[in-house]
């Protein structure tokens, strides 16, 4: 196995017993990244030179002074809204291109104080308002988006471009890239990890979390952020994959509605998986689900343009024209719908509170259906209704941010195009150690946990297994563009 | 009583609301900015039929349980 097909605890573990240096590690990675790259469109850029010299440095202080953690000498990714002091934050816009942020966000002082070392910044949509990531290719088909808004983050993940990023969720960016290209992605509780530093979308739903190939690794990150990298304060405690006596919530409504079959398919059987490890399954009825998109967009909207006040009068052609319009009709927006939007909020919050009351986390497909074919505008679902492939892919990760609570989306294997597909696993507020341990317990139980996406930056999905005798049932969703 | 539903802004009051935020919305902005507000709107619009008493806005830092009691 070649280093930049580790996961980070299999780098880790590699480099603590001496076996791979840091530099050999960073190189593998980099010329994976630089192999894979003009196919891909995952990083703004990369910044080779200072990620060697970083690794050469983590070497010499592991050889003088030990291990600091399991991050010590790992490459990895920051999505380019991430401050890293004297680098530009590009978030991927024309309007950025003068920016050199004058510090350090604070994450990023927490993955350089725990060793870890930036091998660059990864594509986002435009300042993370939008769900495609249109620069950046899907890592399992060129021809299929990426998801977004963290898509480059998630790409560089999947190819082995990065052995870890960070992303940025606000509807669901960290989540939908992640699943889309079958790799773990975190949205922690709201502010566990800091947003300081960080370029805002809409500071009450914004959330910063990492994307990995493994939920072990997630666990590794996510400890490295919120400085619970000590013995005994892991969100990944040791246990043996049995979760008897822990209750899964699986919804009865919303979840599961306007769902493609093989997406269905693959989550139910997943819950199937965690029911036959030992735990309880529960029916939930999920609560004011036809305020959700409301909710969010009159949250979200508001507080976007809020943000991009002056640059949206001082440059508005720099924009890209799908997040200046949002930005623009962000304006005639009233306060009267904020506020109701804030107060449905409070109490989506409540009604939430007493659902996940019944339960110990509720799983569920994490996007209603796979990376579609890049330039695909809106899906048909069997009801007759059609849904733009944005509002679908937000329609199951917004009520996380909405509510705040932590959601993983962890890979359950493919469509019969052979793309990746995500469960969701969301908790209570402050519940990562639960999340994180169920979702564990389920990748232990996969024999392809952390693999790295089959052929990544080509055109044309990887043929997928045909079950002898199943023959595919008849699509549901179409393309309209 | 619950508010009414909002009706759709024609372009020239889109106009009008944009310079009111100080915003200057040219000629060739303006279907686009109105056709998208006009959307938004009747997305969030939903929230009308909510009756929310004295339900506060939600706070950005009250994830965790709620606590009622102030003095608490």
């Amino acid at each position: 196995m070649r280093p930049y097909e580790l996961t980070l605890a299999a780098a880790a573990a590699a480099i603590r017993a001496g076996e791979l240096s840091p530099v050999e590690l960073t190189d593998s990675v980099l010329e994976r990244a630089e192999a894979v790259e003009d196919g891909l469109h995952a990083f703004v850029t990369v910044r080779a030179d200072e990620a060697r010299a970083a690794a050469t440095r983590a070497a010499h202080e592991i050889a003088a002074d030990g291990l600091r953690g399991p991050l010590h000498g790992i490459p990895m990714g920051l999505k380019d809204l991430i401050d890293v002091k004297g680098q530009p934050t590009t978030a991927s816009s024309a309007v950025r291109v003068d920016h050199i942020a004058d510090a350090d966000s604070t994450v990023a002082t927490r993955l350089a104080d725990a060793g870890a070392v930036l091998l660059g910044k990864t594509h986002t949509h435009e300042f993370a308002y939008g769900l495609t990531t249109p620069q950046t290719r899907n890592a399992w088909d060129a021809e299929r988006v990426a998801g977004g808004s963290s898509g480059g983050s998630a790409v560089a993940v999947a190819a082995g471009a990065a052995t870890f990023a960070l992303g940025t969720d606000t509807g669901g960016s960290i989540r939908v890239p992640a699943a889309l290209n079958g790799v773990v992605g975190l949205k922690p509780t709201y502010d566990l990890v800091p947003r300081h530093g960080v370029t805002s979308l809409s500071w009450s739903l914004d959330h910063i979390g990492p994307v990995t190939r493994t939920v072990e690794d997630a666990a590794l990150v996510l400890d490295a952020l919120t400085g619970s990298d000590l013995p005994g304060q892991s969100h990944l405690l040791h246990h043996d994959g049995d979760l008897t006596g822990l209750r899964v919530g699986v919804p009865r409504n919303y979840y599961f509605d306007r769902v493609t079959p093989d997406v269905e398919s693959a989550v139910r059987t997943a819950i199937d998986r965690l029911r036959d490890l030992g735990a309880e399954l529960v029916d939930v009825e999920i609560p004011l689900t036809r305020y959700v998109q409301a909710v969010q967009w009159g949250v979200m909207v508001p507080e976007a343009t809020s943000y991009h006040e002056r640059t949206l009068r001082a440059t508005p052609e720099l924009y890209a024209p799908d997040v200046r319009v949002l930005l623009e009709a962000g304006e005639l927006l009233l306060a009267g719908d904020y506020l109701r939007a804030q107060r449905a909020r409070t109490l989506m919050r409540r009604a939430w509170a007493r659902m996940l009351d019944a339960v110990d986390v509720v799983a569920a497909p994490t996007v209603p259906l796979t990376a579609a074919p890049t330039g695909q505008q809106s899906v048909e679902w069997a009801d007759g209704s059609v849904e733009s492939v944005s509002d679908s892919y937000v329609r199951l990760s917004a009520p996380a941010n909405i509510t705040g609570v932590p959601a993983l989306t962890v890979p359950v294997g493919q469509d019969r195009a052979g793309l990746p597909i995500g469960m969701q696993l969301i908790g209570h507020p402050l519940g990562e150690r639960t999340v994180l341990r169920v979702g564990r317990a389920y990748e232990e139980t996969r024999a392809d946990a952390g693999r790295l996406a089959p052929g990544a930056g080509t055109v044309g999905a990887p043929t997928p297994p045909t079950a002898p005798g199943s023959p595919a049932p008849a699509p549901t969703v179409e393309a309209r563009t | 009583m619950p508010p009414e539903a909002p009706e759709d802004l024609a372009p020239h009051e889109a106009a009008q609301w944009a310079r009111r935020a100080g915003l200057p919305l040219e000629g060739d902005r303006l279907d686009a900015v109105t056709v998208t507000a006009n959307h938004i709107q009747a997305v969030v619009a939903t929230l009308r039929e909510l009756d929310f008493g004295d339900v506060p806005p939600a706070s950005a830092h009250a994830v965790g349980p709620e606590v009622r009691d102030a003095a608490v």
